[in-house]
C-alpha cells in the first residue's frame, strides 16, 4: 500500500488541511480574546459632570471619571506664579511629548504653561505616569510643611509615594522621577462658567 | 508531518526526559485500529471535542457571570442580569452563551449515539465492561452538571426545575430532608443555592476530564470493539489500520462536519423552539409563580417519564434510580457470547426497540401530560426494563448466526 503513496500529492494535503485548520483555529480564537476586551456597557461609560466652583482656593478634589480618579485642584494666583523658574528642571516643560498629555485647547504658550481652559482650574487624570498610583498632594513650597520627602528646591506639587515622582503645580514632571511623562489630561470642556463636563 | 517532527534535537530532549516517543507510537502512529469500523465510530471523538469547546466557553463566560439571586435596582436578580448583558454587551457574549448552552444539548446528542453504538455492536461485552461503566458515571456527571448548569441564568425554568429535583431527593426517606439542605443550603432554592451549584458546575467538567481520560486508557488497553463484534489479531495488517493518521483523518472530518451543523444551530436556531433553551427561562426567577407548563431539558426527558409513570412518588423516584443504575449491570445481564448486534437476530430487534422506547419516553416527558400519554409512557417504562431483565433469558433461546474469521 506504502509503495503506492504519491508524496508530493499527500504533503499538499497536509499543507492545504493544516494551513486551513490554523485559519480556522486563529478565527476560533478571535471570539474568545475578543470577549475579554470592554464590554459595550464598559465602553459608554458615561461622561462625568462637576461644578468647580465648590472647590476652594488652594483645594484638591479627586471624583472618578469612567473608573479612574481625577485631580481637580483650584489653583490660587500666587501658586500660578510658581508655575515659572523652573522649567530646566522639567523633562517635558510644554507638554508636547505624548498625545495624551496635550490637548487642541492648548493652543498658547500661557496654556501650555498652566495645562488648563481656565488657568484657575487645573484638571488631570490622577495616576502617575510611571505606574499608575495616584500622587499625594503637596502644594506649599519649600520643605516646611513636607520635611525631607521632598526636594530641597521643591516648588510645590505632587509627590508619588510609590516610587518618589514628583510633579509641578501643573502636574509637569520633575527631572530625576521614574515618571516619563506628565500626568494625562482627558478630554473636558466647560459647559458653563463653573460646571465642568468630564469625558 | 508527524514523523518530521519526531526527528528533530527539540523532540529528542523533550523524548529522554519524559518517554514522548513511547507514547506517541504506543497510542497514535503505531496504535491499531480495526479497519472495518464504520462512521459510528466517530462519536467518541466528536463527544471530546464538545467536551473542550464546553470547557472553553464556559472559562470565558465565567469572566461575566455573577452567581447572585440578590435583586437588582431593576426588579430581576444579579445573576440574571449578567447572562443578559453576557448576551448583550460582552463582545461575542452571545456566541459564547449559545455555543456553550446549544453544546450541553449537542454533547447529549452526540454521548446518546456513542451509547446507542456502543449497545447495538456491543462494546460494553468482555473485555470492555469496565469502558462502559466508565461511560455511564460519564453520563452521570454530565446529567449532574448540565442539572447545576441550567440553575445558573435564574429564570423561571432555572429556578423551577432546580425546586423539581431537589425536592426529589428530599422524597428520600430518612435522610431525605438532610440531602434537600445539603444541595440548597437553605429550606427552598434561593441564594446559596446558586453560589454551591455555580461552585460544582466548574468542577464536574474537571471531573469529567479525569474520567474520559480514564475511559480512553481502558479503551486503549483492551483495544476498540468493531461492527462485526469480532476479536481481531491486533498485529496483523489485515485486521487493522494505525490510529494515526488513518482514524484521526476520519475522525477530523467527522468532527469538521459535525462542527458545521453545531455552529449552525448557534447562528441560526439556538432555542431550537424551545428545545435546546427553553423559552421559560427569560422570565426570571419568581418564587411565588410556577410557570405553565414545566418539563425538563430534552435530554433528561427520557428519565422524567419514567419518575411520572409511577403513581407512588417514591416508586417513581426509585424506578427513576434503577433506570440509571440498571446501566452499570448492563454488562453482566447480557451474558451471549456474539457482541453484535448483526450477527443477533432477536437482540438486534430488541435493541432497535429500545432506541425507539428511549425516544418515546423522550417525547412523553417533553409534552403535557394527558391520559393516552401517561399510558404510551408507562409501557415505555415497562420495555425500558424488560429490555435489560429480556437479556437474561435471551441467550437460551438465541439462534445467533455465524461470525466471520476476519474482515
Amino acid at each position: 500500500m506504502t509503495e503506492q503513496t504519491d508524496h508530493s500529492r499527500r504533503n499538499f494535503l497536509y499543507v492545504a488541511a493544516g494551513g486551513l485548520g490554523a485559519v480556522a483555529g486563529g478565527a476560533a480564537a478571535i471570539p474568545f480574546l475578543g470577549s475579554m476586551l470592554p464590554a459595550a456597557d464598559t465602553l459608554a461609560a458615561a461622561t462625568t459632570e462637576f461644578d468647580v466652583s465648590t472647590v476652594v482656593e488652594g483645594q484638591l478634589v479627586v471624583i472618578v471619571w469612567q473608573g479612574k480618579p481625577v485631580f481637580i485642584t483650584n489653583r490660587s494666583d500666587e501658586m500660578l506664579t510658581r508655575l515659572d523658574g523652573h522649567d530646566d528642571n522639567l523633562k517635558d516643560v510644554n507638554s508636547e511629548a505624548i498625545e495624551a498629555v496635550q490637548a487642541e485647547w492648548m493652543d498658547t504658550p500661557e496654556k501650555r504653561k498652566t495645562r488648563s481652559i481656565n488657568p484657575r482650574y487645573l484638571v488631570v487624570v490622577a495616576s502617575c505616569t510611571h505606574l499608575g498610583c495616584i500622587p499625594l498632594y503637596k502644594p506649599s513650597a519649600g520643605r516646611a510643611e513636607w520635611g525631607d520627602s521632598v526636594p530641597s528646591d521643591w516648588v510645590g506639587g505632587w509627590h508619588c509615594p510609590c516610587h518618589g515622582s514628583f510633579y509641578d503645580l501643573s502636574a509637569r514632571v520633575i527631572n530625576g522621577s521614574p515618571a516619563p511623562h506628565n500626568l494625562h489630561v482627558m478630554p473636558y470642556k466647560f459647559i458653563s462658567d463653573s460646571v465642568v463636563l468630564i469625558g | 508531518m508527524l514523523e518530521s517532527m519526531m526527528k528533530t534535537k527539540l523532540f529528542a530532549w523533550v523524548d529522554r526526559r519524559t518517554g514522548a516517543e513511547a507514547i506517541i507510537k504506543s497510542q497514535l502512529t503505531e496504535y491499531p485500529a480495526p479497519k472495518n469500523l464504520n462512521w459510528m465510530w466517530v462519536f467518541g471523538a466528536i463527544a471530546m471535542t464538545v467536551l473542550v469547546l464546553q470547557i472553553v466557553t464556559g472559562i470565558f463566560l465565567a469572566m461575566y457571570y455573577k452567581p447572585s439571586a440578590m435583586e437588582t435596582l431593576g426588579g430581576f436578580s444579579v445573576a440574571f442580569d449578567s447572562v443578559e448583558r453576557i448576551m448583550r454587551d460582552v463582545n461575542f457574549g452571545w456566541l459564547l452563551r449559545y455555543t456553550h448552552a446549544v453544546g450541553a444539548s449537542m454533547f447529549f446528542l452526540v454521548v446518546y449515539i456513542h451509547m446507542g453504538r456502543g449497545m447495538y455492536y456491543g462494546s460494553y461485552k468482555e473485555p470492555r465492561e469496565l469502558i462502559w461503566i466508565m461511560g455511564v458515571v460519564i453520563l452521570l456527571i454530565m446529567q449532574g452538571a448540565a442539572f447545576f448548569g441550567y440553575l445558573l441564568p435564574w429564570g423561571q425554568m432555572s429556578f423551577w426545575g432546580a425546586t423539581v429535583i431537589t425536592n426529589l431527593f428530599g422524597a428520600i426517606p430518612v435522610l431525605g430532608d438532610l440531602i434537600g439542605q445539603l444541595l440548597m443550603g437553605g429550606f427552598s432554592v434561593g441564594d446559596p443555592t446558586l453560589n454551591r451549584f455555580f461552585s460544582l458546575h466548574y468542577l464536574f467538567p474537571l471531573l469529567l476530564v479525569a474520567i474520559v481520560a480514564g475511559h480512553i486508557h481502558a479503551l486503549h488497553t483492551v483495544h476498540s470493539n468493531n461492527p462485526d463484534g469480532i476479536d481481531l489479531d491486533q498485529s496483523d495488517p489485515n485486521n487493522v489500520v494505525m490510529f494515526h493518521p488513518y482514524v484521526t483523518m476520519k475522525d477530523a472530518f467527522a468532527v469538521s462536519l459535525f462542527m458545521m451543523l453545531y455552529m449552525y444551530i448557534v447562528f441560526f436556531n439556538p432555542q431550537m423552539g424551545g428545545y435546546f433553551i427553553e423559552v421559560d427561562n427569560y422570565v426570571p426567577a419568581n418564587n411565588l409563580q410556577t410557570p405553565a407548563h414545566i418539563a425538563p431539558v430534552w435530554y433528561l426527558t427520557p428519565w422524567y417519564t419514567i419518575l411520572r409513570s409511577f403513581e407512588v412518588k417514591l416508586v417513581g423516584i426509585a424506578a427513576m434510580g434503577a433506570s440509571l443504575a440498571i446501566l452499570f449491570v448492563f454488562p453482566f445481564l447480557d451474558r451471549s457470547k456474539v457482541r453484535s448486534a448483526r450477527y443477533r437476530p432477536m437482540y438486534r430487534g430488541m435493541v432497535i426497540l429500545f432506541f425507539i422506547d428511549v425516544i418515546v419516553l423522550g417525547y412523553c416527558g417533553h409534552t403535557a401530560t394527558t391520559e393516552t400519554l401517561k399510558v404510551v409512557g408507562q409501557i415505555a417504562t415497562f420495555y425500558y426494563f424488560a429490555f435489560f431483565i429480556g437479556l437474561l433469558f435471551l441467550p437460551k433461546i438465541e439462534k445467533t448466526k455465524p461470525l466471520p474469521e476476519g474482515v
